[in-house]
């Protein structure tokens, strides 16, 4: 039974992985857009996530133990365009494994190109988009990691509610992100032989690679929003800086999908960031929408730093570009 | 479980101080989102960050959109208070809106209402 599902829980592995590393911060006019652990937000920044680590049990029958510990650096190229390198380190917990003992090595090695398109500070308003690269074969198969290289165009936007009108200042401080990918894997099938040691005659299995819908969505309550730009209520510090979270994270196959279904899997993260001057730490549940995206609840954690803010005048800037550090994408402001 | 609270509490201790970063709102006298009277003669502006001078400024509007502050602003203090005057303000809602460059060269702006009463 296993066997059967070792190819799905490597496809599971692999978009789980590609799905849970890329982060950045953003600043649009009043609004902080904070890093998030789920999905990638739109912004475009110099920054370091050391460590992000996950620990939930995965949807395969059986299912099993696994525990990420993966790293991010994202550098910006100009203002608007950024580079980010995602390792991610896995091990997988007896019965995981190809041989049901567990495993442990790298996943493939995700590398992210993404550009601001658009900012506007009055509506709080911004969108970017990107390429997700998997590299294929960089990665340990033992864990999930496939031989191909999967490519994922995305869109990713941010808009925050501070231009609501005084009526409604209690909603001002919300804000949400979403992400739209479609990775499209760069082989479409692999097939592998073997001997049937029953007949001795050769099957050949086939496992289709589908194509997969990455969608996901963030809705945050920004407490120093609240405080800066809406009022003041003279709270404690620590309250000032947190920002309750509600992340959604799907991966739906929708094309090639003989061998994978169609079966939409993910996690809902309820979790609270909290946000300090040159950094900012979070820790999120993992909830499974379904037995196919997990068997139990799972927990994950991040510690981010802005390197723009931390060396502002090294590697925290642009390679190219002026000295002041302020979005000026092509359109809007 | 030990061992990943130590790796992020090390690296916790490890992060700069706060000498560079975006300069924030930190607080404001009068205070975000507050009703005050008798009316305030001047805005001060807390920010978590230093600011150059040249680059940072407050406005203040009443409700017609008109400018109610009386002078430009000053960075004063440890250069992380942004200072306005302000002309005798009538009872009503007033906008403040605040431009800054922090010394690190980062650009932020925002803005906020308090409102005066009778």
């Amino acid at each position: 039974m296993f066997k059967n599902s070792w190819p799905l829980a490597m496809l599971a592995a692999g978009f789980a992985a590609s799905t849970t590393l890329a982060h950045a911060h953003e600043i649009v006019g009043n609004r902080f857009f904070p890093a998030t652990l789920a999905i990638d937000d739109p912004g475009v920044n110099d920054e370091l996530a050391l460590p992000t680590i996950s620990v939930s049990k995965t949807g395969d029958d059986p299912s099993f133990k696994q525990l990420d510990v993966s790293a991010e650096f994202s550098k910006r190229i100009t203002e608007d365009f950024a580079v980010s390198f995602a390792p991610t380190w896995s091990r997988l917990y007896a019965p995981g494994g190809p041989v049901m003992n567990g495993a442990r090595g790298f996943q493939n090695l995700e590398t992210t190109f993404k550009y601001r398109l658009f900012k506007n500070a009055e509506h709080e308003f911004i969108m970017s988009v990107g390429l997700e690269i998997e590299w294929g074969g960089s990665g340990a198969q033992d864990v999930g990691a496939e031989s191909f290289t999967v490519y994922t165009p995305t869109i990713y936007f941010g808009k925050g509610f501070g231009d609501l009108p005084s009526s409604m200042d209690w909603a001002r401080p919300f804000a949400i992100t979403g992400q739209v990918g479609y990775a499209i894997p760069g082989v479409s099938q692999t097939s592998v032989a073997s001997i049937d040691p029953d007949t001795g005659e050769q099957d050949i299995d086939t496992e289709f690679h589908p194509r997969v819908l990455n969608w996901g969505a963030t809705l945050q309550y920004s407490m120093p929003y609240l405080k800066s730009a809406v009022v003041d209520l003279g709270l404690p510090d620590i309250v000032n800086r947190l920002i309750p979270i509600v992340e959604a994270s799907m991966q739906t196959p929708v094309s090639n999908t003989a061998t994978s279904g169609t079966v939409t899997t993910g996690t809902i993260n309820p979790g609270v960031i909290y946000v300090g001057n040159t950094y900012q730490f979070a820790v999120e549940a993992m909830i499974p929408v379904n037995r196919q995206s997990g068997t139990s609840v799972g927990v994950i954690g991040q510690l981010h730093f802005f390197l723009d803010d931390i060396f502002p005048t090294s590697i925290g800037r642009p390679i190219f570009g002026n000295g002041i550090a302020s979005g000026r994408p092509i359109f809007g402001r | 479980m030990r061992t990943i609270i130590l790796v992020f509490s090390v690296l916790l201790a490890a992060v700069p101080g706060s000498a560079f970063a975006h300069a924030m709102l930190d607080h404001a006298e009068p205070r975000v989102g507050s009703t005050v009277s008798p009316a305030p003669k001047e805005m001060v502006l807390w920010f978590t960050q230093q600011l150059e001078p040249a680059f940072s400024s407050i406005e203040v509007r009443n409700e017609q959109g008109a400018t109610v502050t009386a002078g430009n602003a000053a960075v004063v203090g440890d250069r992380t208070q942004l200072r306005v005057r302000l002309k005798a303000l009538l009872p009503g809602t007033y906008k403040v809106i605040w431009r800054v460059l922090s010394v690190d060269t980062h650009r932020t702006e925002g803005n906020f209402t308090f409102h005066v009463r009778q």
